[in-house]
């Protein structure tokens, strides 16, 4: 009895090895779930809506109409004046922008930082590591939030500086808007550039920079002919990881703009939520991957895919 | 200022670099501003981290939750009120079996395509990683959206399906996010993987499934949990996904996005502190059991110590 129950056990788990022992059911196994799943989850609804982008909605069933039009291109663009006056242009513009100031504060702020972390190790390392991943695990929208407090004529900093007398009235500065937007991206997207410039310089030899100084080099030439070449994947990779979600952001502009700031994420989101017009969400979706799949074949150019990878 | 400085340190310098000191800053000098320069700027930005979160931490214990002035003194209040909001309360639960069942689900399939990168050969490899990576860049807005409309419109008008938006279509959205973290981390542990150490086992008369029990999984463990770990926390504190297929049910930061609206500041403090102690010693005890700090800024493997 015991010895039955043993080989009908060995035979299960013979079948079950045996199972993997053909290259074709080894790589079936191994690749087929992910593709199904990102089959079905990710690349048919991305591909309905690029179609659904160029048709139109019923008003009353909200039905699609499988007829290929290009009006809701046209409603982007389409208003009063000239294209680029179009709420749409507006907002794609800004959050260009301030998707730029973020990526390039970003890079300025973590490059000295990231520059410590490589050549100090022990302590200060661990140290410093867990203050910044703190509150880089910490949630997003909590991370906006705690912005949130710090501005308004009312926050934080503005109560702060009109009680200890430094001014006398809240500082524009501090008002909800753009700086305080740029403010909370850069915080919510840094540590991401700081450990993407961290595993490249981490890498970096640094007898190279001395060798360059005792030839001769200044710090200047040093930094731009030794380092910069030699951290550029870092710094491609860390930018995309800031430019690509900043542009697409929701929470920040929502909270820290209070209104008077409109990016793209914010836009699209109304039109959708309020008049389920996802003919016209799915259009002005096709702007932001676009801009993605362009950031990226530009990027490519320079660096892998395995470079990307840790954050 | 710096000339203050640079006076200051030629000072203490010898002799003979005073006397050749004919620049406003002599070497030495500028070597002792530069360090320090990056230590204060290290430090400025450690502190640009963390005063917010500082700030809200200290207004969730004080009676006025807002701003700081007029000081009228620190409570608990807020805390038992809001662990006494039962909706909140249903919220985080929510997001606590979203994130556990989606990063699980994630966990399953990224383990799985990581073995096919990192041990086999196949057509179009560089196109199934580049696919796989893509969850990850794609902004949540979009993916929300493109979710939405295929549950919503696309899967009942085109194929008869009925999905009501709610828990599962977050947590099936959420399983699809949080796979390429676990793809990455767990391909780059695969990558520095010694094979030989498999062969001898093989040698050895081991079968595959005693290797992969006894040799595989002990060295790969690690990375699968730091991805399961990740991709947990990605489904715990998205938002703009959830926000869109949702349906009517609310996760933690869909009930935290309407408090922040709806203005409701004691709470909101209270619930965000009360995540920022929680991450702080999860870290702490990551941090010293495993090598997190090396598993993210992907140094991990050639920094142990």
């Amino acid at each position: 009895m015991a010895t039955e129950t043993s080989e009908r056990s060995r035979s299960a788990r013979e079948r079950f090895v045996g199972a993997f022992t053909s290259r074709a059911s080894r790589l079936g196994i191994t690749t087929g779930p992910a593709l199904i799943w990102l089959f079905l989850l990710l690349l048919t609804p991305l591909t309905f809506m690029v179609a659904v982008s160029f048709t139109s909605v019923d008003t009353f069933t909200y039905q699609i109409i499988w007829e290929p039009t290009l009006e809701n291109y046209d409603s982007l663009f389409a208003g009063q004046g000239p294209f680029w006056q179009t709420a749409f242009f507006q907002s794609l513009a800004l959050s260009y922008f301030i998707a730029a100031v973020t990526t390039v504060l970003c890079l300025v702020l973590a490059f000295p930082l990231a520059y410590l972390l490589a050549r100090r190790g022990g302590t200060t390392f661990k140290v410093v590591i867990f203050l910044v991943l703190l509150p880089f695990f910490t949630m997003y929208l909590v991370r906006a939030y705690s912005w949130f407090l710090m501005f308004g004529p009312s926050g934080v900093i503005n109560s702060t500086l009109m009680r200890l007398g430094i001014v006398n009235g809240p500082l524009n500065l501090f008002n909800y808007g753009v700086p305080a937007i740029i403010i909370g991206l850069t915080h919510a997207y840094f540590p991401y550039m700081l450990l993407s410039l961290y595993a490249s310089l981490d890498g970096l030899d640094f007898s190279l920079t001395e060798a360059a100084r005792d030839l001769g080099a200044s710090r200047t030439e040093t930094l731009k002919d030794i380092i910069l070449p030699l951290v550029l994947p870092g710094i491609i990779s860390g930018s995309l990881f800031v430019f690509v979600p900043s542009l697409g952001a929701f929470i920040t502009p929502r909270f820290l703009g209070q209104g008077k700031v409109l990016m793209i994420g914010q836009l699209i989101e109304e039109r959708i939520n309020s008049l389920y017009a996802i003919g016209y969400g799915s259009a002005a979706s096709m702007f932001i991957v676009l801009s993605i799949v362009i950031a990226f074949a530009v990027a490519f150019r320079y660096v892998s895919i395995e470079d990307l990878g840790g954050v | 200022m710096a000339t203050e400085t640079g006076e200051t340190e030629s000072g203490t310098g010898t002799v003979t670099e005073r006397g050749t000191g004919t620049r406003v800053l002599d070497h030495e000098t500028k070597e002792w501003l530069l360090s320090r320069g990056f230590y204060v700027v290290a430090g400025a930005l450690l502190v640009f981290l963390w005063i917010p979160l500082a700030v809200m931490v200290i207004l969730s214990f004080a009676v006025n939750a807002s701003t700081f002035f007029p000081f009228r003194g620190f409570t608990l209040a807020h805390y038992t009120a809001t662990f006494a909001d039962g909706a909140l309360m249903t919220s985080l639960w929510h997001s606590v079996q979203v994130a556990t069942i989606a990063a699980s689900v994630a966990t399953v399939l990224g383990v799985l395509s990581s073995f096919a990168l990192a041990r086999f050969s196949f057509p179009f490899k560089e196109l199934y990683r580049t696919f796989g990576i893509l969850p990850m860049v794609i902004p949540g807005v979009v993916l929300g959206i493109a979710l939405l409309i295929y549950f919503r419109t696309l899967l009942p008008q085109l194929f008869g399906i009925q999905i009501v938006p709610g828990f599962w279509t977050v947590v099936l959205t959420h399983s699809v996010y949080g796979y390429p973290f676990v793809l990455l981390i767990v391909t780059s542990r695969l990558y520095t993987f010694d094979e030989s150490l498999e062969e001898a086992a093989r040698d050895l008369g081991a079968d595959p499934l005693t290797v992969f029990r006894d040799i595989t999984m002990p060295i790969v463990a690690p990375a699968i949990g730091a991805g399961f770990l990740f991709a947990w926390i990605r489904s715990f504190e998205d938002f703009i996904r959830a926000f869109f297929v949702r349906g009517t049910m609310d996760v933690l930061t869909t009930s935290m996005f309407s408090m922040i609206k709806y203005g409701t500041a004691p709470k909101m403090n209270a619930i965000s502190s009360f995540i920022v102690f929680v991450i702080a010693i999860v870290l702490a005890v990551a941090m010293n059991v495993g090598n997190v700090s090396g598993m993210v800024a992907g140094t991990e493997g050639n920094d142990e110590e």
